[in-house]
Protein backbone atom coordinates (compact mmCIF):
# COMPACT_ATOMS: atom_id res chain seq x y z
CA UNK A 1 0.00 0.00 0.00
CA UNK A 2 0.91 3.69 -0.82
CA UNK A 3 1.09 5.88 2.50
CA UNK A 4 0.74 9.41 2.67
CA UNK A 5 2.54 12.26 5.26
CA UNK A 6 1.07 15.63 5.46
CA UNK A 7 2.75 17.59 7.50
CA UNK A 8 -0.08 19.92 7.46
CA UNK A 9 -2.47 18.03 9.30
CA UNK A 10 -1.18 18.96 12.68
CA UNK A 11 -1.75 14.68 13.56
CA UNK A 12 1.77 13.10 14.69
CA UNK A 13 3.23 11.37 12.23
CA UNK A 14 3.76 8.23 13.67
CA UNK A 15 -0.63 8.32 13.87
CA UNK A 16 -1.18 9.18 10.44
CA UNK A 17 0.46 5.67 9.74
CA UNK A 18 -1.47 3.76 12.33
CA UNK A 19 -4.52 5.77 10.96
CA UNK A 20 -3.71 4.74 7.37
CA UNK A 21 -2.89 1.10 8.14
CA UNK A 22 -5.79 0.81 10.38
CA UNK A 23 -8.11 2.38 7.49
CA UNK A 24 -6.92 0.03 4.98
CA UNK A 25 -7.03 -3.07 7.01
CA UNK A 26 -10.65 -1.86 7.93
CA UNK A 27 -11.48 -1.47 4.09
CA UNK A 28 -9.76 -4.25 2.68
CA UNK A 29 -6.79 -2.54 1.28
CA UNK A 30 -4.87 -4.88 2.95
CA UNK A 31 -5.56 -8.22 3.36
CA UNK A 32 -5.52 -10.24 6.46
CA UNK A 33 -1.46 -11.94 6.24
CA UNK A 34 -0.37 -9.09 3.64
CA UNK A 35 2.90 -7.91 4.43
CA UNK A 36 3.36 -4.59 5.19
CA UNK A 37 6.38 -2.52 3.94
CA UNK A 38 9.25 -3.07 6.49
CA UNK A 39 10.62 -0.19 8.03
CA UNK A 40 13.77 0.65 6.34
CA UNK A 41 12.63 1.30 3.08
CA UNK A 42 9.23 2.90 4.04
CA UNK A 43 11.04 5.26 6.38
CA UNK A 44 13.02 6.28 3.36
CA UNK A 45 10.61 6.30 0.84
CA UNK A 46 8.35 9.03 3.29
CA UNK A 47 12.02 10.46 4.19
CA UNK A 48 10.65 10.16 7.95
CA UNK A 49 12.56 9.15 10.66
CA UNK A 50 13.01 5.33 11.04
CA UNK A 51 11.99 5.64 14.85
CA UNK A 52 8.38 7.38 13.62
CA UNK A 53 7.75 4.02 11.45
CA UNK A 54 9.06 1.58 14.30
CA UNK A 55 6.57 3.43 16.67
CA UNK A 56 3.94 3.34 14.76
CA UNK A 57 4.31 -0.50 14.12
CA UNK A 58 5.06 -1.14 17.84
CA UNK A 59 1.20 0.69 18.15
CA UNK A 60 -0.67 -1.37 15.57
CA UNK A 61 0.79 -4.40 17.30
CA UNK A 62 -0.30 -3.64 20.75
CA UNK A 63 -3.62 -2.93 19.53
CA UNK A 64 -3.87 -6.08 17.83
CA UNK A 65 -3.87 -4.68 13.90
CA UNK A 66 -0.69 -6.30 12.77
CA UNK A 67 1.75 -8.74 14.45
CA UNK A 68 5.63 -8.81 13.75
CA UNK A 69 7.14 -12.33 12.62
CA UNK A 70 10.46 -12.45 13.63
CA UNK A 71 12.98 -12.50 10.72
CA UNK A 72 9.89 -12.12 8.44
CA UNK A 73 8.66 -8.49 9.17
CA UNK A 74 5.11 -7.24 10.33
CA UNK A 75 1.88 -8.66 9.13
CA UNK A 76 -1.33 -7.87 9.19
CA UNK A 77 -3.11 -9.78 11.58
CA UNK A 78 -5.76 -12.61 10.39
CA UNK A 79 -8.26 -11.99 12.69
CA UNK A 80 -8.31 -8.59 13.33
CA UNK A 81 -12.39 -8.61 12.81
CA UNK A 82 -13.53 -7.19 16.40
CA UNK A 83 -11.46 -3.99 15.73
CA UNK A 84 -12.69 -3.69 12.01
CA UNK A 85 -16.43 -2.50 12.95
CA UNK A 86 -14.73 -0.07 15.38
CA UNK A 87 -12.42 1.32 13.05
CA UNK A 88 -15.30 1.57 10.52
CA UNK A 89 -17.11 3.12 12.54
CA UNK A 90 -14.09 5.47 13.38
CA UNK A 91 -13.51 6.73 9.98
CA UNK A 92 -17.49 7.34 8.94
CA UNK A 93 -17.36 9.90 12.42
CA UNK A 94 -14.71 11.91 11.28
CA UNK A 95 -16.06 12.21 7.75
CA UNK A 96 -19.62 12.78 9.74
CA UNK A 97 -17.96 15.10 12.24
CA UNK A 98 -16.55 16.99 9.31
CA UNK A 99 -19.94 17.18 7.55
CA UNK A 100 -21.68 18.51 10.93
CA UNK A 101 -18.76 21.32 11.04
CA UNK A 102 -19.22 22.68 7.74
CA UNK A 103 -22.92 22.52 8.22
CA UNK A 104 -22.46 25.09 10.66
CA UNK A 105 -20.50 27.31 8.76
CA UNK A 106 -23.01 27.62 6.19
CA UNK A 107 -25.90 27.89 9.00
CA UNK A 108 -27.31 25.01 8.17
CA UNK A 109 -29.35 23.96 11.94
CA UNK A 110 -29.12 20.51 13.01
CA UNK A 111 -32.91 19.14 12.48
CA UNK A 112 -32.40 20.76 8.64
CA UNK A 113 -29.03 18.71 7.97
CA UNK A 114 -30.25 15.46 9.76
CA UNK A 115 -33.31 15.81 7.20
CA UNK A 116 -30.87 16.46 4.56
CA UNK A 117 -29.16 13.30 5.46
CA UNK A 118 -32.27 11.09 5.42
CA UNK A 119 -32.88 12.86 1.93
CA UNK A 120 -29.61 11.98 0.57
CA UNK A 121 -30.36 8.43 1.66
CA UNK A 122 -33.23 7.97 -0.10
CA UNK A 123 -31.96 9.92 -2.79
CA UNK A 124 -29.11 7.72 -3.15
CA UNK A 125 -31.09 4.06 -2.57
CA UNK A 126 -33.18 5.68 -5.78
CA UNK A 127 -30.57 5.95 -7.56
CA UNK A 128 -29.12 2.57 -6.79
CA UNK A 129 -32.56 0.74 -7.42
CA UNK A 130 -32.78 2.53 -10.92
CA UNK A 131 -29.44 1.05 -11.64
CA UNK A 132 -30.27 -2.18 -10.81
CA UNK A 133 -33.81 -1.77 -13.37
CA UNK A 134 -31.77 -1.15 -15.94
CA UNK A 135 -28.82 -3.93 -15.67
CA UNK A 136 -32.32 -6.25 -15.70
CA UNK A 137 -33.51 -4.40 -18.63
CA UNK B 1 14.18 4.22 35.96
CA UNK B 2 17.24 6.81 35.69
CA UNK B 3 17.25 9.37 32.86
CA UNK B 4 20.13 8.41 30.20
CA UNK B 5 23.11 10.57 30.40
CA UNK B 6 22.22 13.40 27.77
CA UNK B 7 24.37 12.41 24.24
CA UNK B 8 25.05 16.11 24.20
CA UNK B 9 24.28 18.87 26.87
CA UNK B 10 25.14 22.72 26.42
CA UNK B 11 25.52 25.03 29.12
CA UNK B 12 25.10 28.88 28.78
CA UNK B 13 27.57 28.31 26.60
CA UNK B 14 29.04 31.39 25.03
CA UNK B 15 31.42 32.80 21.99
CA UNK B 16 32.78 35.67 20.75
CA UNK B 17 35.27 35.98 17.57
CA UNK B 18 36.80 39.06 18.55
CA UNK B 19 33.71 41.65 19.70
CA UNK B 20 31.73 39.54 17.72
CA UNK B 21 29.39 37.21 19.96
CA UNK B 22 28.59 34.88 18.02
CA UNK B 23 27.18 32.44 20.63
CA UNK B 24 25.38 34.11 23.59
CA UNK B 25 24.19 31.77 26.87
CA UNK B 26 22.75 29.07 24.62
CA UNK B 27 21.37 26.04 26.36
CA UNK B 28 19.89 22.62 25.31
CA UNK B 29 20.22 18.90 25.47
CA UNK B 30 19.84 16.34 22.84
CA UNK B 31 18.78 12.56 24.31
CA UNK B 32 20.46 9.03 22.74
CA UNK B 33 18.50 8.22 19.35
CA UNK B 34 16.98 11.26 18.27
CA UNK B 35 17.42 13.14 15.00
CA UNK B 36 17.89 16.82 16.99
CA UNK B 37 17.57 20.06 14.78
CA UNK B 38 19.63 22.96 15.30
CA UNK B 39 17.96 25.37 12.76
CA UNK B 40 18.66 29.06 12.43
CA UNK B 41 19.82 31.59 9.32
CA UNK B 42 23.15 32.17 8.17
CA UNK B 43 25.26 33.64 11.27
CA UNK B 44 22.97 32.55 13.66
CA UNK B 45 25.64 30.51 15.57
CA UNK B 46 25.01 26.99 14.12
CA UNK B 47 28.38 26.41 13.05
CA UNK B 48 30.38 27.80 16.39
CA UNK B 49 28.46 25.77 18.87
CA UNK B 50 28.90 22.64 16.61
CA UNK B 51 32.32 23.31 16.69
CA UNK B 52 32.73 23.82 20.84
CA UNK B 53 31.38 20.23 20.77
CA UNK B 54 33.93 19.04 18.61
CA UNK B 55 36.58 21.12 20.38
CA UNK B 56 37.87 23.12 17.40
CA UNK B 57 36.65 25.91 19.12
CA UNK B 58 36.64 26.76 23.00
CA UNK B 59 33.98 27.78 24.92
CA UNK B 60 34.47 30.90 26.79
CA UNK B 61 31.73 30.58 29.37
CA UNK B 62 29.43 28.03 29.93
CA UNK B 63 29.88 24.33 28.90
CA UNK B 64 29.37 21.69 26.21
CA UNK B 65 28.78 18.03 27.24
CA UNK B 66 29.03 15.25 24.76
CA UNK B 67 28.26 11.67 26.04
CA UNK B 68 28.62 13.08 29.20
CA UNK B 69 32.62 14.18 28.59
CA UNK B 70 34.51 17.29 28.07
CA UNK B 71 35.45 17.38 24.36
CA UNK B 72 38.70 19.66 25.52
CA UNK B 73 39.86 17.10 27.85
CA UNK B 74 39.03 13.90 26.27
CA UNK B 75 39.03 14.77 22.43
CA UNK B 76 39.82 11.05 21.53
CA UNK B 77 36.92 9.74 23.52
CA UNK B 78 34.94 12.06 22.11
CA UNK B 79 35.43 12.08 18.99
CA UNK B 80 36.01 8.03 18.48
CA UNK B 81 31.97 8.00 18.85
CA UNK B 82 30.98 10.49 16.27
CA UNK B 83 31.16 11.48 13.10
CA UNK B 84 31.26 14.96 11.65
CA UNK B 85 30.41 15.98 8.37
CA UNK B 86 31.60 19.63 7.93
CA UNK B 87 29.97 22.63 5.85
CA UNK B 88 33.43 22.99 4.32
CA UNK B 89 34.37 19.92 3.17
CA UNK B 90 38.28 19.40 2.41
CA UNK B 91 40.16 16.17 1.00
CA UNK B 92 43.36 15.34 -0.19
CA UNK B 93 43.43 17.02 -3.81
CA UNK B 94 45.50 14.30 -5.27
CA UNK B 95 44.15 11.58 -3.47
CA UNK B 96 41.27 8.99 -5.33
CA UNK B 97 38.08 8.07 -3.43
CA UNK B 98 39.42 4.66 -2.68
CA UNK B 99 42.87 6.01 -1.67
CA UNK B 100 40.06 8.69 0.58
CA UNK B 101 38.12 6.03 2.17
CA UNK B 102 41.05 4.22 2.86
CA UNK B 103 42.81 6.96 5.10
CA UNK B 104 39.92 8.03 6.90
CA UNK B 105 39.45 4.31 7.61
CA UNK B 106 42.60 4.19 9.20
CA UNK B 107 41.58 6.14 11.98
CA UNK B 108 38.35 4.43 12.88
CA UNK B 109 38.39 1.33 14.57
CA UNK B 110 35.15 0.14 12.78
CA UNK B 111 34.56 0.20 8.76
CA UNK B 112 31.40 -0.90 7.32
CA UNK B 113 32.85 -2.63 4.19
CA UNK B 114 29.70 -3.47 3.17
CA UNK B 115 27.90 -0.31 3.69
CA UNK B 116 30.92 1.94 2.14
CA UNK B 117 30.08 -0.44 -1.27
CA UNK B 118 26.44 -0.21 -1.54
CA UNK B 119 26.95 3.58 -0.95
CA UNK B 120 30.00 4.06 -3.83
CA UNK B 121 27.36 1.93 -5.61
CA UNK B 122 24.12 4.25 -4.30
CA UNK B 123 26.33 7.44 -5.27
CA UNK B 124 27.69 5.48 -8.39
CA UNK B 125 30.60 7.51 -7.06
CA UNK B 126 34.04 5.88 -8.98
CA UNK B 127 36.73 4.76 -6.94
CA UNK B 128 39.10 5.69 -9.11
CA UNK B 129 38.43 9.30 -9.61
CA UNK B 130 40.75 12.13 -8.07
CA UNK B 131 38.61 14.37 -5.28
CA UNK B 132 39.82 17.37 -7.06
CA UNK B 133 37.27 16.24 -9.87
CA UNK B 134 34.16 15.78 -7.79
CA UNK B 135 31.40 17.91 -8.11
CA UNK B 136 30.29 19.62 -4.77
CA UNK B 137 27.82 16.74 -4.60
CA UNK B 138 29.56 14.04 -5.24
CA UNK B 139 32.23 15.57 -2.65
CA UNK B 140 29.06 15.82 -0.21
CA UNK B 141 28.47 12.05 -0.77
CA UNK B 142 32.22 10.72 -0.39
CA UNK B 143 32.14 13.07 3.32
CA UNK B 144 28.62 11.02 4.35
CA UNK B 145 30.19 7.57 3.12
CA UNK B 146 33.01 8.35 5.40
CA UNK B 147 30.58 9.39 8.35
CA UNK B 148 28.01 6.25 8.34
CA UNK B 149 30.64 3.55 7.40
CA UNK B 150 32.20 3.91 10.92
CA UNK B 151 28.77 3.52 12.67
CA UNK B 152 29.23 5.98 15.54
CA UNK B 153 27.18 6.39 18.12
CA UNK B 154 26.28 10.06 16.76
CA UNK B 155 26.38 11.92 13.40
CA UNK B 156 27.02 15.23 13.41
CA UNK B 157 25.75 17.52 10.18
CA UNK B 158 26.49 21.12 9.46
CA UNK B 159 24.70 22.38 6.46
CA UNK B 160 25.04 19.19 4.99
CA UNK B 161 22.90 20.12 2.07
CA UNK B 162 23.06 23.51 0.98
CA UNK B 163 24.45 24.26 -2.35
CA UNK B 164 23.07 20.87 -3.36
CA UNK B 165 20.93 19.72 -6.24
CA UNK B 166 17.57 18.32 -5.15
CA UNK B 167 18.05 15.13 -6.57
CA UNK B 168 21.46 15.15 -4.45
CA UNK B 169 19.70 16.00 -1.50
CA UNK B 170 17.15 13.29 -1.55
CA UNK B 171 19.91 10.85 -1.84
CA UNK B 172 21.62 12.21 0.87
CA UNK B 173 18.38 12.15 3.27
CA UNK B 174 17.18 8.88 2.23
CA UNK B 175 21.01 7.65 2.98
CA UNK B 176 20.99 9.47 6.66
CA UNK B 177 17.66 7.60 7.54
CA UNK B 178 18.47 4.27 5.74
CA UNK B 179 21.90 3.77 6.11
CA UNK B 180 23.06 5.31 9.40
CA UNK B 181 19.84 4.11 11.66
CA UNK B 182 20.48 0.74 10.51
CA UNK B 183 21.20 -1.98 12.76
CA UNK B 184 20.77 0.35 15.72
CA UNK B 185 17.68 1.47 15.69
CA UNK B 186 17.16 3.84 18.61
CA UNK B 187 20.88 4.16 19.52
CA UNK B 188 22.25 6.54 17.06
CA UNK B 189 21.93 10.18 17.53
CA UNK B 190 22.00 12.84 14.59
CA UNK B 191 22.92 16.53 15.34
CA UNK B 192 22.04 18.25 12.09
CA UNK B 193 22.16 21.96 11.78
CA UNK B 194 20.33 23.83 8.83
CA UNK B 195 18.75 26.35 7.28
CA UNK B 196 16.60 24.30 4.82
CA UNK B 197 14.30 23.15 7.15
CA UNK B 198 11.63 21.28 5.09
CA UNK B 199 13.40 18.27 3.72
CA UNK B 200 14.63 17.60 6.62
CA UNK B 201 11.02 17.35 8.40
CA UNK B 202 10.58 14.12 8.76
CA UNK B 203 13.88 13.06 10.10
CA UNK B 204 13.85 15.57 12.95
CA UNK B 205 12.33 14.37 16.45
CA UNK B 206 13.37 17.67 18.60
CA UNK B 207 14.35 21.03 17.41
CA UNK B 208 16.72 24.30 18.79
CA UNK B 209 16.17 26.97 16.90
CA UNK B 210 18.82 29.85 17.22
CA UNK B 211 19.17 33.29 16.29
CA UNK B 212 22.08 36.05 17.35
CA UNK B 213 23.23 33.16 19.41
CA UNK B 214 20.41 32.94 21.34
CA UNK B 215 17.92 30.07 22.05
CA UNK B 216 14.83 31.17 20.71
CA UNK B 217 12.85 28.02 21.19
CA UNK B 218 13.32 24.07 21.54
CA UNK B 219 10.32 21.64 21.13
CA UNK B 220 9.64 18.52 19.84
CA UNK B 221 8.27 18.32 16.12
CA UNK B 222 4.96 17.03 16.71
CA UNK B 223 4.14 19.42 19.60
CA UNK B 224 5.57 21.93 17.41
CA UNK B 225 2.82 20.93 14.76
CA UNK B 226 0.22 20.76 16.77
CA UNK B 227 1.09 24.43 18.55
CA UNK B 228 1.51 26.47 15.73
CA UNK B 229 -1.53 26.60 13.44
CA UNK B 230 -2.73 28.68 10.54
CA UNK B 231 -6.65 29.64 11.24
CA UNK B 232 -8.50 31.33 7.98
CA UNK B 233 -11.70 32.63 8.46
CA UNK B 234 -13.93 33.89 5.73
CA UNK B 235 -17.07 36.27 6.29
CA UNK B 236 -20.09 37.29 4.85
CA UNK B 237 -19.21 40.71 4.84
CA UNK B 238 -16.10 42.81 5.59
CA UNK B 239 -14.09 40.39 8.40
CA UNK B 240 -14.65 41.95 11.40
CA UNK B 241 -12.43 44.21 13.89
CA UNK B 242 -11.86 42.39 16.49
CA UNK B 243 -9.05 41.63 19.47
CA UNK B 244 -7.13 38.64 18.79
CA UNK B 245 -5.09 37.76 21.82
CA UNK B 246 -2.26 35.43 21.15
CA UNK B 247 -2.17 35.54 16.96
CA UNK B 248 1.25 36.04 16.16
CA UNK B 249 0.66 37.35 12.67
CA UNK B 250 -2.95 38.27 11.43
CA UNK B 251 -3.51 39.06 7.61
CA UNK B 252 -6.89 40.73 6.29
CA UNK B 253 -7.90 41.28 2.85
CA UNK B 254 -11.76 42.22 2.40
CA UNK B 255 -13.85 39.46 3.85
CA UNK B 256 -11.29 37.30 4.50
CA UNK B 257 -8.73 36.82 8.10
CA UNK B 258 -5.68 34.73 7.96
CA UNK B 259 -3.81 34.02 11.37
CA UNK B 260 -1.19 32.27 13.02
CA UNK B 261 -1.25 31.13 16.53
CA UNK B 262 0.69 29.54 18.84
CA UNK B 263 -0.96 27.46 21.53
CA UNK B 264 -3.67 29.87 21.44
CA UNK B 265 -5.77 28.31 18.34
CA UNK B 266 -8.47 26.49 20.37
CA UNK B 267 -9.31 29.95 22.13
CA UNK B 268 -8.92 31.94 18.70
CA UNK B 269 -11.01 29.60 16.89
CA UNK B 270 -13.88 30.01 19.83
CA UNK B 271 -13.69 33.70 18.80
CA UNK B 272 -13.70 33.79 15.19
CA UNK B 273 -16.88 31.78 15.78
CA UNK B 274 -18.92 34.12 17.71
CA UNK B 275 -18.53 36.49 14.71
CA UNK B 276 -20.62 33.78 12.45
CA UNK B 277 -17.55 33.13 10.11
CA UNK B 278 -18.28 31.19 6.56
CA UNK B 279 -15.94 29.24 6.63
CA UNK B 280 -13.03 28.00 9.06
CA UNK B 281 -10.41 26.46 8.67
CA UNK B 282 -7.21 25.50 10.69
CA UNK B 283 -4.18 23.19 9.79
CA UNK B 284 -0.58 22.99 10.94
CA UNK B 285 2.43 24.96 10.63
CA UNK B 286 5.46 23.28 9.29
CA UNK B 287 8.66 23.39 10.75
CA UNK B 288 9.61 26.08 7.88
CA UNK B 289 7.05 28.05 8.69
CA UNK B 290 7.30 28.00 12.77
CA UNK B 291 10.91 28.88 11.70
CA UNK B 292 9.91 31.82 9.85
CA UNK B 293 6.85 32.69 12.47
CA UNK B 294 9.43 32.44 14.92
CA UNK B 295 12.18 34.57 14.01
CA UNK B 296 9.24 37.12 12.94
CA UNK B 297 7.68 37.46 15.97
Amino acid sequence: MLFQVNFKSGKPVYLQLVDQIQAAAASGALAPGEALPSIRPLAEELRVNRNTVAKAYTELESQGVIETLPGKGCFLKENHSPLRKEIRRKLLIEEIDQAIVKAHHLQVPGPEFLKLVEHRMEALEDKRRANEIEKEE
Amino acid sequence: MSTPTPVIQIENLAYAYGKAEAVHDLSFAVQPGRCYGLFGRNGAGKTTTMKCLLNLLRPQRGQARVFGLDPANEEVAVKRRLAYVPDQLAFYPWMSVRETLDYLASFRERWNKQTEAELLERFRLEPAKLTSSLSKGQRTQLALIAAICPETDMLVLDEPTSGLDPIVRREFIETVIGAYQEGNLGNRTILVSTHLIAEFEGLIDEFTIIDQGRNVMTLEADKARERFQKIRARFAGAAPEMELPGALRVRREGRELELVANGAGAALVERLKQHGPEELSTEALTLEEIFVAALKS
